[in-house]
C-alpha cells in the first residue's frame, strides 16, 4: 500500500484529480459525462501511440518517427484500399496498416541494429523520409473520401449520452481497442523476456547482452511493436476526424513523448510503466480541455500548458538533486 | 577495460570529426556535380543567389542546436525562440516607429538589440531549467518551446504581424559585392562560433563538460554556468534567424517553421558530426548546404510534378540515413 | 576431482589491429580455484569475455564439459554453467533484487515468459545458498555494495554453475567482507564449483588459489600452484621486473607551523568532529573501511561536499570552501577516486586532459588559448611522467590504466598545488606504474607540497605516508606514526575498526 501511495503514477493521479476538482468547482458543467468521454476520445489515439513510445522509452531510446509512421501507414492504407474500391469497415483497414507498421518498423530496425546506430539519430531521417514518401508518392491533400463502412465510425459510440452543448455524444468504441492494447503492453512488459529485456537495457545494456538478452531481437520486436501501435492510432484517428491526413501528427512527436514522460516514463530508460502513460496523456486532455472551461480564451491556453509543463519537469529534477546530495551517503541508511 | 558510459542523450556514440567533413564535402561536391549536370538552372548565378538568400536561417538554428548537443543538451525551443525573438523586435519597432521617423537605420540596430536580448533571455531560462534545475534538457527545451510559442500567440493573437520599416527588408533582400546578407551574417557566425569553440576557454570547458560533466566538475569546471552560456549562446543564434527570416518575409507568425524546422535543426547537427564533447562548425554549415542543394536541386528537377517539393524531404531522409550507414563503415574500417 | 572442466586452445584475439591475446591456452578442473592475474592490458578481461560468449576468438577453441566451440554465445556459455560475476556485478539498477537474480533462470531456459511466482522462489533460495538475507523487493541501485556482489553470488550459484568467473571481486569490499567471501570461495569448492579468480592483488590471489595463471601482453607467462609461488615471482612474472621496497627515502615534514588546519569540521550523518594537522612536506594518510567518511572528508576539503560547521584553516588563515572553485584557489587538488569517472574525459586528447585545470592560465586574458603553450605544457608533464603515448593528441583512452592515473596526477600537479588530496591513487593500476606512483608522491612532498593520501592499501600507506589517521564510523579514531607501527597492527586496527 506503501508503495502504491509513493509509486510515480498515484502522485500524477492525485494531480489529475486535483486540477478535475480545482477546474470542476469553477465550472460545474466539467463534471459531466460528455466532458469525461470527450476527453477519454482525444485521448485514445495519443495514448496508442504512447504505449509505442513507453516501450522504446524504458528500453532507453528515443524515437520520433512514429508520427510519420502513423501518416504513411494510414494514408497508405486508405488511398490502397480506397483504390481497390474497399466499402466495408475499420478492420480490414486496421489489419492493412498493421502490416505496414510492423514492416516500418522492421526497416528500421534492421537499420539500428545492422549499421549500430543510435535509435534517435535514425529516427530524425526516418521521420523525413516517411512524411516526404507520403506526400511525394502518395498524395498531397486531406482525402475526405470514406468507404462506407467507415462513414457513421466516428459517431460509434458504447455507451451515448445527451448533451445540451454538445448534442449526442457519448464513450468511443475504439475505448476497446485502447483496453485491449493497453492490457497487452501491460502483459508484454510484465510477463514476458522481452518486456524485461526492455527494462534490462534500458538499466544497463551492456549487463543485458552479458545476461544474454538478444538485444537486436528486442530491438527489432519493440520497433515493430510501435510502428504497428502508431499505425492503428493513425488508422482511428482518420476515422475520428472522417478524414485522411498525408502530414498527420506532424509536429506533436514531442507532445506524446512529453505526456509519457509526465506519467513516469525515464527519458533515460528502464522506468515507465503503462498506467502512467495513460495518466500523463489523461492529464494533458484535462489540462487542455479544463482550460476552456476556466475561461481562459484559446490564445493564452498553450502558454499556461507551458507554464504548467515547466512546473511539471522542475519539482521532480530538484527533487532529484537534493537526493544526489545523499548518493554521498549510501551507508547512512544502513545503521 | 572500462565500460562506455552512455550519455544521456542521445548515446554514447561518438564521430569522427576529420572523417566526417571529408564525407560531407564530397557528398556536397558529387550532389552539386549531379544538379548542375542534368539541370542548366542549377549553376546559374540566380540560383546560387536564392540559395544563399534561403539557407542561412536554418543554418544558423542548426548552429544553436549543435552548440547544445555538444554539451550533451538539445534545444528544442529554437525555432520558437527565432520566431518569439523576431516578434518582439518586430514589434517594438512597430511601435517605436513614431519616434524613429527619419532615423529608420537605427532602427535596425534596435530591432537587433531587441532580438538579440529577448533570444538570450529565452536561452537563459533554458540555461536555468537544463543546467541549475538539472532537468533533462530534452523535457526542459521541449516545456519551453510550449511557453515560447504560447507567449507568441498571446502577443500576436494568432496573427501574422506585419507592416515593418522598408529599411528591415535590407537584410533579407539585399547583396554585398555580390553575397546576400544573411549569407554575409551566416558567414560571420560560423567563423565566430568556429573561433570559440576551437580557440577560446569558453569552448575547451564545453567539450570538457559535454564529454564528462563528473571529471569537469572535479577539474574546476562550473557545468552549471557553462551550460547557462550555451543556452544564451543558443537562443541567440535562434534570434538572429528570426531577423532575418522578419527581414526575408516581411513578416512574423508565430507558427513559421514549427513543424518542420526542429527536425531540421536536428538533422544539420547530427549530419554536421555533432556529439556530446564533439562538434564541428564547418561540419554543420556543409551539412545546410547539403540541405539547400538537395532542396533547390530537386525543386528544379520535378518542376510541374505533382508534389515535387517533397520530394526534397524524402531524398533528404533517405540520404541522412546513408551517410549515418557509410560513417558506420568508416568507423569500422577505422578500428579494424 | 581432477576432472577437466574447461580448456582453451591457442586462443588469440585482435582489437583495432591490436593484439589482446596471444595463442593463450589453460585449464580448469572440478572443484579447483584458479588464480589469474596480470597487469592492465595484459588480456584478463578480454579472456573472461571470450569464455563468457561476450567476444568471439579471432583463432583457437575452447572445450566445456568435453564439448567443443570454435566461439560462444553469452547463452550458450550460461547454459554450459559458466557464470561470471564482473567487476561492476552486472546487475540492473533499476529492477529489484528478486528479478535480478531470479531472471537468468528465465532467459536461459529460453523461456519467453515471466512466471513472477518462480522468479521469486529462485531469487529466495539463491540468497538463502550464500545465506544472505536482502528483501527482495529492494531496488537494486539503492542498495551498498557489499549487498550487491551477493545478489551478484546469489544469481550465479542459481544458474548451478560449474564454472564462477570473478573479476576483481574484492575492489570494493572491505577487508571483513573480503574474509567472507573466501568463506563463500571454499564453501563452493567443496560444492565442486570451479572457480576463475581474478584480480591484480596477489596476497589475495595467492591465499585463495590452488594454481595461478599469469598473463603478460596477451601471453601466458606462468602456470604453476600456488604453494611453489611467493609473491615476489609473481610480480616478477607479472611485470617482468623486480621491484625493491627495501630502501625507500621518505619525505621529512617541515617543523613550522602547519600547512593546514581542520578543527571539528562536522558533515552529518558522514563524519563529525575532525580535527587534523597537515604539514608541508607531509604526506598524511587517511584510512579506513567502506562507509567511514573518508571520502566525504576528502570531498569536503575540496568544496564538493562542503563541511556543515567546523574551520579550515590554511597557512594561518580560515578559509571557506563552498565550492570546488573556492577548493583550487586555495590551491587545493584533489585526485578523484574513480578514475573513469570522476578523473579522465576518454574521448579527448591527452593534451586536453592534461591541461584542464589550469586552461585559463594558458589563455589570455580575452580567454583565448595560447595553443603552443598548451601543446607545451601538456608535453612536458608527458615526459615528466614518463607517460607512455606516441602523440599527446591521441585521446585518452588510448593509454593504459596505469598512464592514465599518471595523466589525472598531471592533471593536479599541473597546477602545483600547496596541497594535493589523493583518493586511492593506485586502485586497479599495475605493479609497476604503482611502484612508480609511490615514488612521485614521496617526492612531491619532498618538494614542499602536503599531500592528504586516502586509501585502504596498506603496504601503500607504510610505504609513502609520515602519519595515517584511522577513521571509523565518521570520526579520527587513531593516529599512527610510521615509524612507530607496522603493517600487522595497521591491518589488526582497520579491520577491527568494523564495529
Amino acid at each position: 500500500m506503501k508503495k502504491l501511495l509513493n509509486s510515480h503514477e498515484f502522485v500524477v493521479f492525485l494531480i489529475l484529480m486535483i486540477i478535475s476538482i480545482v477546474i470542476g468547482f469553477r465550472n460545474p458543467l466539467f463534471f459531466s459525462a460528455s466532458t469525461l468521454f470527450d476527453i477519454v476520445r482525444g485521448s485514445i489515439v495519443y495514448c496508442i501511440m504512447g504505449l509505442g513510445v513507453l516501450m522504446v522509452l524504458i528500453s532507453g531510446n528515443v524515437d520520433i518517427s512514429f508520427v510519420a509512421i502513423a501518416a504513411m501507414t494510414s494514408y497508405s492504407t486508405h488511398m490502397l484500399l480506397l483504390g481497390l474500391g474497399y466499402n466495408g469497415g475499420i478492420g480490414l483497414y486496421l489489419v492493412v496498416s498493421i502490416v505496414f507498421g510492423l514492416l516500418a518498423g522492421l526497416l528500421m530496425a534492421f537499420i539500428v541494429n545492422q549499421f549500430d546506430l543510435p535509435i534517435f539519430y535514425v529516427s530524425l531521417g526516418y521521420q523525413t523520409l516517411w512524411y516526404g514518401f507520403n506526400l511525394f508518392f502518395i498524395g498531397r491533400a486531406m482525402n475526405f473520401n470514406l468507404p462506407e463502412g467507415l462513414v457513421g465510425y466516428y459517431s460509434r459510440f458504447l455507451i451515448k449520452v445527451k448533451d445540451p452543448v454538445a448534442g449526442e455524444t457519448g464513450l468511443h468504441v475504439s475505448v476497446v481497442y485502447l483496453l485491449i492494447i493497453a492490457i497487452f503492453v501491460w502483459w508484454l512488459l510484465k510477463y514476458t523476456t522481452f518486456g524485461r529485456g526492455l527494462y534490462a537495457m534500458g538499466g544497463n545494456r551492456e549487463v543485458a547482452i552479458r545476461a544474454g538478452f538478444n538485444v537486436k531481437r528486442i530491438t527489432y520486436l519493440m520497433l515493430a511493436l510501435s510502428g504497428a501501435l502508431a499505425a492503428v492510432a493513425g488508422v482511428i484517428q482518420g476515422a475520428y476526424s472522417r478524414s485522411f491526413n498525408p502530414v498527420l501528427f506532424m509536429g506533436q512527436d514531442l507532445d506524446v513523448i512529453a505526456a509519457v514522460v509526465i506519467g513516469g516514463a525515464a527519458i533515460t530508460g528502464g522506468r515507465g510503466s503503462v498506467v502512467g502513460t495513460i495518466l500523463g496523456v489523461l492529464l494533458i486532455q484535462v489540462l487542455n480541455r479544463g482550460l476552456i472551461f476556466l475561461g481562459v480564451s484559446a490564445e493564452w491556453q498553450k502558454m499556461v500548458v507551458g507554464l504548467v509543463l515547466i512546473i511539471f519537469i522542475s519539482i521532480p529534477a530538484i527533487a532529484e538533486q537534493r537526493q544526489g546530495r545523499l548518493k554521498y551517503f549510501p551507508m547512512g541508511k544502513e545503521k | 577495460m572500462a565500460e562506455q558510459k552512455r550519455g544521456k542523450f542521445p548515446g554514447g556514440f561518438r564521430f569522427n570529426i576529420e572523417d566526417r567533413v571529408l564525407l560531407l564535402s564530397v557528398v556536397l561536391i558529387i550532389l552539386v556535380i549531379f544538379f548542375g549536370a542534368i539541370e542548366d538552372r542549377f549553376l546559374t548565378g540566380s540560383s546560387i543567389r536564392s540559395m544563399a538568400f534561403q539557407c542561412p536561417e536554418i543554418g544558423l538554428m542548426g548552429l544553436g542546436m549543435a552548440i547544445a548537443m555538444m554539451i550533451d543538451g538539445i534545444n528544442l525551443s529554437i525555432n520558437d525562440t527565432a520566431n518569439l525573438s523576431a516578434l518582439i523586435a518586430g514589434l517594438s519597432i512597430v511601435k517605436l516607429a513614431p519616434f524613429f521617423a527619419g532615423h529608420e537605420f537605427l532602427s535596425i540596430v534596435i530591432v537587433f538589440l531587441v532580438a538579440i536580448a529577448t533570444g538570450a533571455a529565452c536561452g537563459a531560462l533554458n540555461g536555468l531549467l537544463a543546467g541549475y534545475i538539472g532537468a533533462p534538457p530534452i523535457l526542459a527545451t521541449l516545456a519551453t518551446l510550449t511557453l515560447y510559442r504560447g507567449i507568441s500567440v498571446v502577443i500576436t493573437g494568432g496573427k501574422t504581424l506585419t507592416g515593418f520599416p522598408k529599411e528591415l527588408s535590407i537584410i533579407g533582400h539585399q547583396v554585398v559585392m555580390g553575397i546576400p546578407i544573411p549569407f554575409v551574417i551566416f558567414l560571420i557566425v560560423g567563423i565566430l562560433m568556429y573561433f570559440v569553440l576551437e580557440y577560446t576557454t569558453f569552448g575547451f570547458k564545453v567539450r570538457m563538460s559535454g564529454t564528462n560533466p563528473t571529471a569537469a566538475k572535479f577539474s574546476g569546471i562550473d557545468n552549471r554556468s557553462i551550460a547557462m552560456k550555451v543556452y544564451i549562446l543558443s537562443g541567440i543564434l535562434g534570434a538572429i534567424a528570426g531577423i532575418i527570416v522578419m527581414s526575408r518575409t516581411n513578416s512574423v507568425a508565430y507558427e513559421y517553421g514549427t513543424r518542420t524546422y526542429i527536425l531540421l535543426t536536428l538533422l544539420i547537427s547530427v549530419l554536421g558530426g555533432t556529439s556530446p564533447g564533439f562538434g564541428n562548425v564547418v561540419g554543420v554549415i556543409l551539412a545546410t548546404f547539403i540541405l539547400q542543394v538537395l532542396s533547390t536541386g530537386f525543386h528544379m528537377l520535378l518542376l510541374g510534378v505533382r508534389g515535387s517539393s517533397f520530394f526534397k524531404d524524402f531524398s533528404w531522409g533517405v540520404l541522412f540515413i546513408a551517410i549515418l550507414i557509410i560513417d558506420h563503415f568508416m568507423r569500422r574500417e577505422k578500428s579494424i | 576431482m581432477n576432472e577437466e572442466l574447461l580448456r582453451v586452445e591457442h586462443i588469440s584475439k585482435y582489437f583495432a589491429g591490436v593484439r589482446a591475446l596471444d595463442d593463450v591456452s589453460f585449464n580448469i578442473n572440478r572443484g579447483e580455484v584458479r588464480g589469474l592475474v596480470g597487469e592492465n592490458g595484459s588480456g584478463k578481461s578480454t579472456m573472461i569475455k571470450i569464455i563468457a560468449g561476450v567476444y568471439e576468438p579471432d583463432k583457437g577453441d575452447i572445450y566445456i564439459n568435453g564439448n567443443h566451440y570454435k566461439r560462444l554465445t553469452p547463452i550458450i556459455s550460461i547454459r554450459e554453467g559458466i557464470q561470471v560475476i564482473y567487476q561492476d556485478f552486472s546487475l540492473f539498477p533499476n529492477l529489484t533484487v528478486a528479478e535480478n537474480i531470479g531472471i537468468n533462470r528465465v532467459i536461459s531456459k529460453g523461456g519467453r515468459v515471466v512466471n513472477w511466482k518462480e522468479v521469486y522462489e529462485s531469487a529466495k533460495e539463491g540468497l538463502s545458498r550464500v545465506g544472505a538475507d536482502i528483501p527482495l523487493d529492494a531496488i537494486t541501485g539503492e542498495l551498498p555494495t557489499a549487498d550487491r556482489q551477493i545478489i551478484a553470488i546469489a544469481r550465479a550459484l542459481l544458474e548451478d554453475a560449474r564454472l564462477i568467473i570473478m573479476d576483481e571481486p574484492t575492489t570494493a569490499l572491505t577487508q571483513l567482507e573480503i574474509q567472507h567471501l573466501f568463506k563463500t570461495i571454499n564453501d563452493l569448492k567443496k560444492r565442486g564449483i570451479s572457480i576463475l579468480f581474478v584480480s591484480h592483488k596477489l596476497n589475495e590471489v595467492k591465499e585463495i588459489s590452488d594454481s595461478i595463471l599469469i598473463f603478460r601482453d596477451g601471453k601466458k607467462v606462468l602456470d604453476q600452484e600456488a604453494e611453489e609461488l611467493d609473491i615476489k615471482t609473481m610480480e616478477y612474472y607479472m611485470t617482468g621486473r623486480q621491484i625493491d621496497t627495501s630502501s625507500i627515502a621518505y619525505s621529512e615534514p617541515e617543523e613550522a607551523p602547519p600547512l593546514l588546519k581542520v578543527e571539528n569540521l562536522t558533515l552529518r550523518p558522514c563524519f563529525s568532529n575532525v580535527s587534523f594537522e597537515l604539514k608541508s612536506r607531509e604526506v598524511l594518510g587517511i584510512t579506513g573501511l567502506l562507509g567511514s567518511g573518508r571520502t566525504e572528508l576528502a570531498l569536503s576539503l575540496f568544496g564538493e561536499l562542503p563541511a556543515e560547521s567546523g574551520e579550515i584553516w590554511l597557512e594561518g588563515k580560515k578559509v571557506f570552501i563552498k565550492r570546488v572553485q573556492d577548493a583550487m584557489e586555495q590551491e587545493i587538488g584533489y585526485v578523484p577516486e574513480d578514475r573513469i569517472k570522476e578523473g579522465l574525459f576518454l574521448e579527448q586528447s591527452i593534451s586536453n586532459n592534461l591541461v584542464v585545470t589550469i586552461i585559463d592560465w594558458l589563455a589570455s586574458k580575452m580567454g583565448i588559448i595560447r595553443n603552443q603553450t598548451k601543446l607545451k605544457t601538456a608535453e612536458e608533464w608527458v615526459s615528466k611522467l614518463e607517460i607512455k603515448t606516441p602523440s599527446v593528441e591521441n585521446p585518452a583512452n588510448s593509454l593504459s590504466g596505469g598512464n592514465q592515473q599518471r595523466v589525472v596526477l598531471a592533471k593536479w600537479l599541473a597546477g602545483n598545488p600547496k596541497i594535493l588530496i589523493l583518493n586511492g591513487p593506485t586502485v586497479g593500476v599495475d605493479v609497476g606504474s604503482k611502484a612508480a606512483i609511490h615514488e612521485l608522491i614521496r617526492n612531491l612532498a619532498k618538494q614542499g607540497m602536503g599531500i592528504i593520501l586516502i586509501s585502504d592499501d596498506i603496504p601503500e600507506l607504510m610505504q609513502t605516508c609520515n602519519r595515517i589517521l584511522l577513521m571509523r564510523d565518521g570520526r579520527i579514531v587513531k593516529e599512527f606514526r610510521r615509524e612507530e607501527t607496522n603493517e600487522e597492527e595497521l591491518h589488526r586496527h582497520l579491520v577491527a575498526a568494523k564495529n
